[in-house]
């Protein structure tokens, strides 16, 4: 990354640093204290995930994974789909994808970095949870969707899919 | 300038072995760091040769740099894309180009090698080799056995990604040197494996509204094979054997007993039954009779071809088609009368 820092300027004259930090403590506040939508990140460790070299696979139940944190979130499943397997001709009901949005603080508050490939856990009651792949690990990030009118960005968007409980079941 | 033919570039300080020598080279690669049965090929064995085959044999260099590979097969873990590709990741975590990335089509085929096809059923298991063997007391041989390998074909896809056509040819010309002879092979577990260009094929995106960049992909056939080291057959062969013969101390032979058999003498007994008194019968042979006793007999006459012979005779003697007729006087007339007799043939 660039040593040089240029202060974002753009808009300065009706919407300034303290304008954005005011609406994103909103937006915070309405989104933790207000929604309290809860996921908990696994994240792989990489570093101790003993791995084939052929395939980067490991065992069931071999990837290490750093410690879980629990992050706040705007989330959103989409609607299962009832197809065939592929062409096995066996029925079943695929579950949705799950995409969350997440505020640039969060994660920087939480000390976490969503990468690719990483395990999301979502209780979808008080006794089960599901867990999902991140497939879309929310870079780059500064559309104009995920930037305050232009301004800068700051959410992330990631999408996870579902994941059997033989890939991955909980630590 | 090129260096004129004569001069070589480089001197081989080991010298290149041929004909037997050379096969029995391979035969110690094959071996190599093991027992005498060859290695076991599976699929991520051939997997990963192909990959060293990509990331060794079409190395490509631009500029002074390694086009790097992805090292790796990327399957349904999405997180093990990282391992292989931070190295030249941007920093929003995507590969930066140029590099090299090799896609394994999952479907494994039955292998088209015509060495190996449909010449040993049922996957019996065949001798490889005889191995000496030495029990302290004892040398012997191990045989080896194992079954015929399974060939199997599998189509990988080499991709390399770029944004200069400079990193295309210079990846194009190792790939088609390589191939000038259409095929070419890796060496996996000691074993040559030919490798096949199929196909060349370009999949750049060069959309005037998206962002440009050259994506060519080869795609190459494996023509290896599958040995199951669990297939593997060691036992231990003969070492010691004992041959034996009986044989007879006698000096004459034996008389053959008759089957079925057939003797000169045999009963034969002359049965009066209910109220019968008289017997006729026409004997096919000559033939002496001998009276052994009677059971219930008081008196009886003896009759050859209607002329009397004789009463309560012990011995008759009787010709070839001759009618001989017994008569019997019984001593209880409500039980059956016999004569037991032994005829002895003449």
């Amino acid at each position: 990354m660039s040593q040089r820092k240029v202060p974002i300027t753009r808009l300065n004259k009706f919407f300034s640093e303290e304008d954005f930090d005011l609406e994103i403590s909103m937006g915070q506040e309405w989104l933790n204290g207000d929604m309290n939508f809860t996921l908990v990140l696994y994240a792989v460790d990489q570093q101790r995930t003993i791995k084939d070299d052929v395939y980067g696979e490991v065992s069931s139940n071999g990837i290490q994974f750093k410690a879980p944190v629990e992050f706040r979130a705007m989330v959103r499943i989409e609607e299962p789909q009832n197809a065939f397997l592929g062409s096995s001709r066996i029925v079943q009901n695929e579950p949705g994808n799950l995409i969350f949005s997440v505020y640039e603080n969060e994660l920087s508050k939480m000390s976490i970095d969503i990468k690719l490939g990483d395990y999301i856990g979502y209780w979808i009651n008080p006794s089960e949870v599901k867990y999902y792949s991140v497939v879309n690990a929310a870079q780059p990030n500064y559309d104009n969707k995920h930037t305050y009118g232009g301004y800068k960005s700051f959410y992330f968007t990631y999408t996870a899919t579902p994941v059997s409980t033989d890939e991955f079941n909980g630590i | 300038m090129a260096l004129p033919k004569q001069i070589k570039k480089h001197l081989p300080l080991i010298p290149k072995k041929f004909g037997f020598q050379r096969r029995e080279e391979l035969l110690e690669y094959i071996q190599e760091d093991g027992t005498y049965l060859p290695k076991g090929i599976g699929h991520a064995d051939m997997d990963r040769g192909m990959l060293d085959f990509v990331r060794d044999e079409l190395k490509t260099v631009v500029d002074g740099k390694v086009v790097p590979p992805v090292d790796l097969i990327i399957t349904t873990q999405n997180w093990a894309q990282f391992t292989q590709t931070w190295k030249f990741e941007d920093l929003n975590g995507n590969p930066n180009p140029p590099f090299i990335t090799t896609v394994r089509n999952p479907d494994v085929k039955y292998g088209s090698t015509p060495s190996l096809q449909y010449t040993i059923p049922n996957r019996k298991q065949f001798y490889y080799a005889k191995v000496p063997t030495w029990d302290g007391q004892r040398k012997g041989v191990d045989v080896y056995k194992i079954p015929q390998p399974v060939p199997v074909d599998i189509t990988y896809n080499v991709k390399i990604m770029c944004n200069r056509m400079r990193e295309l040819n210079e990846f194009n010309k190792n790939v088609l040197q390589m191939f000038s002879s259409r095929q070419a092979y890796t060496f996996i577990k000691g074993h040559y494996i030919p490798v096949v260009l199929q196909n060349v094929s370009d999949e750049s995106v060069l959309e005037l509204d998206k962002r440009k960049y050259y994506i060519q992909n080869y795609e190459f056939l494996m023509m290896g094979f599958l040995m199951d080291e669990d297939e593997f057959e060691v036992s231990p062969g003969i070492t010691r054997t004992l041959q034996m013969y009986e044989l007879s101390v006698r000096t004459k032979n034996r008389k053959v007993d008759m089957y079925p058999p057939n003797p000169n003498e045999f009963p034969l007994d002359i049965q009066f039954l209910n109220s019968n008194t008289e017997i006729s019968e026409l004997f096919s042979y000559t033939v002496d009779l001998s009276l052994n006793e009677t059971d219930n007999v008081d008196s009886f006459s003896v009759y050859i071809n209607d002329d009397y012979v004789g009463d309560d005779l012990t011995k008759i003697q009787i010709n070839t088609n001759d009618v001989v007729k017994f008569t019997v006087v019984r001593n209880d007339n409500s039980k059956d009368a016999v004569i037991y007799t032994t005829a002895k043939l003449v």
